[in-house]
């Protein structure tokens, strides 16, 4: 083997760089509360219903994207059509808005002084303070990564495969179904998790539209006000541990389909 | 032949043309000399119901002084007290809605002094659009609350001082009404979902038809606005005449740590202000100050904006004036 270039030492180094710059304030925040203090906190039921619901409300984002947003992917993969580049941005909006004013986009159409509210408010659906609210504004801003993370797997997959699948007589129904989602499913798990993972870290434009009923992030900020740093860190050790391994575990599942496949 | 014009005229040009740059260059630093240049940052954490006139004193202060910046950052004035004492923000000015917050989380460590600078009080906010917006008054105001389908509510009273003094004005209805129960029936007509950790936010709230009523400081009402019911003094928290009234209001709070309470008695607006001990920007802070706490200047634009000042400004003791920067000492009395 031949001895390293400078080039592959520059990499080397920024990479260090760059793990040192994530790594040593998160460990920092995630070794600062006591086990002691870790033990009492998980105890609080209030902790585990935000972190609960941080949770599951991420999740209900991602299935709901899953479902829109796997044929806006494919679509956005496969056809060409006039005005395509716009819909692409527009998909990509609510990644550069700044988050509380998605929240308060949000909260101006739930409110009844317009028709959507005014819809909304009939049919008792509430937005503001709800787990509803939670759930669409978890949505809104993870979509994007949803969609972008899908397209791009579709995008891989050779449209001849379904070519050939159409020419033997299957709709295009069974063909996505036999053939493109199959091929394509990891790239919507990855898509899932991306979007999840966004969900779970919202709090700008959670807060504005629910501050009752609390997801994590919410409960971190309000335990920060309240309490002070003491007691808002091991609500957020316990939010940042159980999503990694949540997350460690998806990509692992992935991983280990990637090497049988 | 032009060159040669020029040439020949060189040494007139030049002496002049000397001149002229070091006019140039003297000209502002005799300006300087006359009156002393503050410049950087001057970072204010401020309670949210004072982003208004303080956005207006900031805009008139930096025109005087156009080296300096102004940044401000608005939160519950716990909040604000939490940032420099927990998280050690650099902060020169803290003005809060209750001026205890200053002495109960700030003296001594991190101030030294408390300046009271004006008083507020607690109205009932609504719109055009607000469910029976034409029929509630200062007298039926508790049974329009209480209706099904108004939705109501408040700031968080553990987050800010206008959210503990909302839920005040609740418990002193009910004894100035004399009628009993009426508290309870109050705050079960209004879900937990119906609080806001800043006041200022249910403005939005309102505006946007997602809350039909909201409890907010006055100067909060008329800066946004807003329609609102004014309320007999004896309940509204905003005359002092009447702090033994308020007294009999008792809120809990969160104490230091989860599971800990305070108690937190009713007690008059009173606005406070003060200069944080390691103030990054001292100099400009105080000329701050100074403009903000003077009749003329911050005091005349929060009587306009609906938060009556008190002129002059107060401190409660002589020790207390002693250690004022220089400036302040004129602008300030000393009341209890």
């Amino acid at each position: 083997m031949r001895s390293k270039e400078t080039f592959f030492w520059i990499t080397i180094s920024c990479g260090i760089v760059i793990m040192a710059f994530i790594l040593i304030p998160l460990v920092e925040m995630m070794t600062a509360p006591s086990f002691a203090m870790l033990k009492e906190t998980i105890k609080d039921k209030d902790v585990v219903r935000s972190i609960w619901l941080s949770i599951y409300t991420a999740g209900l984002a991602a299935i709901i994207s899953f479902i829109f947003g796997t044929p806006l992917a494919y679509l956005l993969a496969r056809t060409d059509f006039t005005g395509k580049r716009f819909v692409e941005s527009i998909i990509d909006l609510p990644i550069v808005i700044p988050h509380p004013v998605v929240g308060i986009a949000i909260l101006s159409i739930a409110g009844r002084n317009h028709w959507i509210g005014q819809i909304f408010s009939d049919l008792g659906i509430r937005i503001m303070g709800s787990v509803t609210g939670i759930v669409v504004v978890l949505t809104f801003v993870g979509l994007p990564f949803y969609v972008n993370a899908v397209k791009n797997g579709f995008e891989s997959i050779s449209p001849r495969l379904e070519n050939v699948s159409r020419s033997l007589g299957a709709s295009m129904f069974s063909t996505f179904f036999r053939i493109t989602f199959p091929l394509a499913w990891r790239s919507m798990l990855i898509g899932i998790i991306m979007c999840s993972a966004r969900a779970i870290s919202e709090f700008g434009a959670v807060v504005i539209v629910a501050y009752h009923p609390m997801i994590a992030p919410v409960m971190i900020y309000e335990r920060f006000e309240a309490y002070g740093l003491k007691y808002s860190q091991p609500v957020a050790v316990w939010l940042v541990s159980i999503c990694l391994i949540l997350f460690l575990a998806l990509r692992i599942l992935t991983l280990h389909n990637k090497k049988e496949a | 032949m032009k060159k040669k014009s020029i040439c020949r005229w060189l040494p007139i040009i030049m002496p002049v043309l000397t001149l002229f740059m070091a006019s140039l260059l003297a000209c502002p630093q005799t300006g300087f000399a006359k009156e002393k240049l503050l410049t950087g940052e001057v970072i204010i954490f401020q309670a949210g119901s004072l982003t208004v006139p303080l956005a207006k004193m900031e805009k008139t202060f930096e025109t005087k002084h156009p080296g300096v910046d102004i940044v401000r950052e608005a939160a519950g004035s716990r909040k604000c007290a939490r940032k420099i004492s927990d998280l050690k923000k650099p902060c020169d000015i803290m003005a809060s809605a209750d001026f205890t917050v200053i002495d109960g989380m700030l003296i001594p460590e991190y101030a030294n002094w408390n300046i009271r600078f004006a008083t507020n009080r607690l109205v009932l906010c609504y719109t055009d659009k607000s469910r029976y917006a034409n029929k509630i008054n200062a007298g039926n105001w508790y049974k329009i609350l209480t209706k099904k389908g108004v939705v109501w509510g408040h700031s968080d009273p553990n987050a800010d001082p206008c959210g503990y003094r909302s839920v005040m004005v609740l418990q002193l209805a009910e004894k100035y009404y004399k009628k009993p129960g009426l508290y309870q029936k109050l705050i079960n007509s209004r879900p937990k979902e119906n609080i806001r950790p800043k006041s200022v936010e249910l403005v939005a709230l309102l505006q946007t038809g997602n809350m039909d009523y909201a409890w907010e400081y006055r100067s909060v009402a008329v800066q946004h606005e807003l329609k609102f019911i004014e309320l007999p003094d004896k309940i509204n928290l905003g005359n002092y005449k009447y702090d033994n009234f308020y007294k009999q209001a008792v809120v809990t709070l969160t104490g230091k740590k989860p599971g800990i309470t305070i108690k937190k008695k009713g007690k008059s607006c009173t606005y406070g202000v003060t200069l944080i001990k390691n103030a990054p920007n001292r100099e400009a802070a105080t000329a701050f100050l100074q403009y903000m706490l003077n009749p003329e200047g911050g005091l005349k634009i929060l009587k306009e904006m609906g938060q009556p000042p008190f002129i002059p400004c107060r401190v409660p003791t002589a020790e207390m004036m002693a250690i004022l920067p220089a400036g302040l000492q004129k602008l300030v009395e000393i009341k209890k």
